[in-house]
């Protein structure tokens, strides 16, 4: 019971430290490509404890976020659900695989992720340039595996 | 996302929740602020002496031209009662608010301003900044508000030309550099370079403000209208200060 207590606070303040990363002021020219931080962060948390960390955090780390951000309510919820959901069927395996392996996992699940987003963002005729969503997606995979490292670290420390 | 656009879901619980939510805005803000602080401090002398010899030169122009207004204020009047018109660009009251500079969606053409309700602040005031319009105040939340800038693609304002005096409709094209201005017939009197400003007539923007400058005009077959582009005068990405007009 202490130990499930231990893992849901460590997530929490994880996944309320990638929110304030996910809107921290950055130079124009990467700002619209930035990587979804805090998406990562869920990606991690649910990959290391798929039992205690579900959807529902995933739902309410995006409705955070579309408060944060000023955005339809459900945007990001709705993102985030989906991509946690696949996680969540393939979490078996991808533990499993090498390192380069997972880099080719989360780009494969980021997929749906950008094109849920994109096609909200069709329907709410939000303007957006693909080009960025690309290098966002290639972003997410390059820094996946310093994220990784430096997560698993913290998890070893205080779970 | 449906009952959030009918019911405004978001905007209701932003302003409850705001004493939580300013000081998420606050912590992530804190690094460009300790970055400008220290940069601050760490500026020379010399570049100081640089800034403030070319502030006071900057001044000197200035005051020359405000020299100017008066008289000009006063012919204006006089000419206005010539012709029976009654619009006029003076502004009651001016409050000066600074944005908070956090990371909103690049695509939503939106800022945080740090002043709210308890500034008496209202919906669909004027946001403008030392060059030209910036946007409107859309969310009135306690301590702080969000502005609609005026390249949102949801947002038109309605400009006069300064050189010919025809009214034109600009609308918002989600980039930050560049406002559209549509139903121009081909044969209207326009030129690249010609000033835009608010007109007075949307009971939104007060009249006379500068919004920006026809950049570029193309004539495409087949098409009825003009495609014209604006280049907003503001300093949208780059300011820090914006000025609330009432």
């Amino acid at each position: 019971m202490v130990i499930m207590n231990k893992i849901h606070i460590t997530c929490i303040f994880a996944l309320l430290f990638a929110i304030i990363l996910n809107i921290l002021p950055l130079p124009s020219i990467i700002d619209s490509c930035r990587p979804p931080i805090l998406l990562l962060f869920l990606i991690y948390c649910t990959l290391a404890y798929p039992d205690d960390i579900n959807l529902t955090y995933a739902f309410i780390s995006g409705l955070i976020l579309d408060i944060l951000l000023i955005m339809p309510l459900g945007y990001n919820a709705l993102c985030f659900t989906v991509t946690v959901y696949l996680i969540m069927i393939y979490y078996p395996q991808i533990r499993l695989q090498s390192n380069w392996n997972k880099m080719f996992s989360i780009f494969l699940i980021l997929i749906p992720f950008f094109l849920s987003s994109t096609l909200m963002n069709s329907i709410l005729k939000i303007d957006y340039n693909i080009v960025d969503v690309i290098i966002s997606i290639i972003l997410s995979v390059i820094i996946w595996p310093g994220l990784f490292n430096m997560l698993r670290f913290i998890r070893q420390k205080y779970t | 996302m449906y009952s959030d656009r009918q019911l405004k879901l978001g905007t209701g619980v932003r302003n409850n929740f705001s004493h939580i939510i300013q000081p998420i805005y606050i912590i992530a803000e804190s690094p460009l602020r300790l970055y400008k602080n220290t940069s601050l401090y760490i500026d020379t002398k010399k570049s100081i002496i640089k800034e403030n010899n070319s502030l006071k030169k900057k001044v000197l122009v200035q005051s020359g031209i405000i020299q100017q207004i008066p008289p000009l204020k006063a012919e204006n009047k006089r000419l206005k009662k010539l012709l029976s018109s009654s619009s006029s660009i003076d502004t009651s009251k001016i409050l000066i608010a600074e944005l908070i500079k956090v990371n909103l969606s690049p695509f939503s053409n939106k800022v945080i301003i740090n002043k709210g309700s308890s500034n008496n602040l209202f919906l669909g005031q004027s946001v403008v900044d030392s060059f030209g319009v910036l946007g409107v105040i859309s969310e009135i939340n306690k301590n702080f508000s969000v502005a609609t800038l005026i390249t949102d693609p949801g947002h038109a304002i309605l400009a006069v030309n300064a050189r010919t005096n025809k009214r034109i409709v600009l609308s918002g094209t989600g980039d930050n550099r560049k406002l559209k201005a549509e139903y121009i017939s081909l044969n209207e009197d326009i030129k690249e370079g010609d000033i835009l400003i608010t007109s007075g007539l949307d009971n939104i923007f007060p009249g006379g403000y500068n919004i920006g400058e026809i950049s570029v005009i193309k004539k495409k077959l087949n098409q009825d209208f003009l495609s014209v582009e604006v280049s907003p005068s503001s300093a949208l990405s780059s300011n820090r200060e914006v000025m609330l007009l009432w």
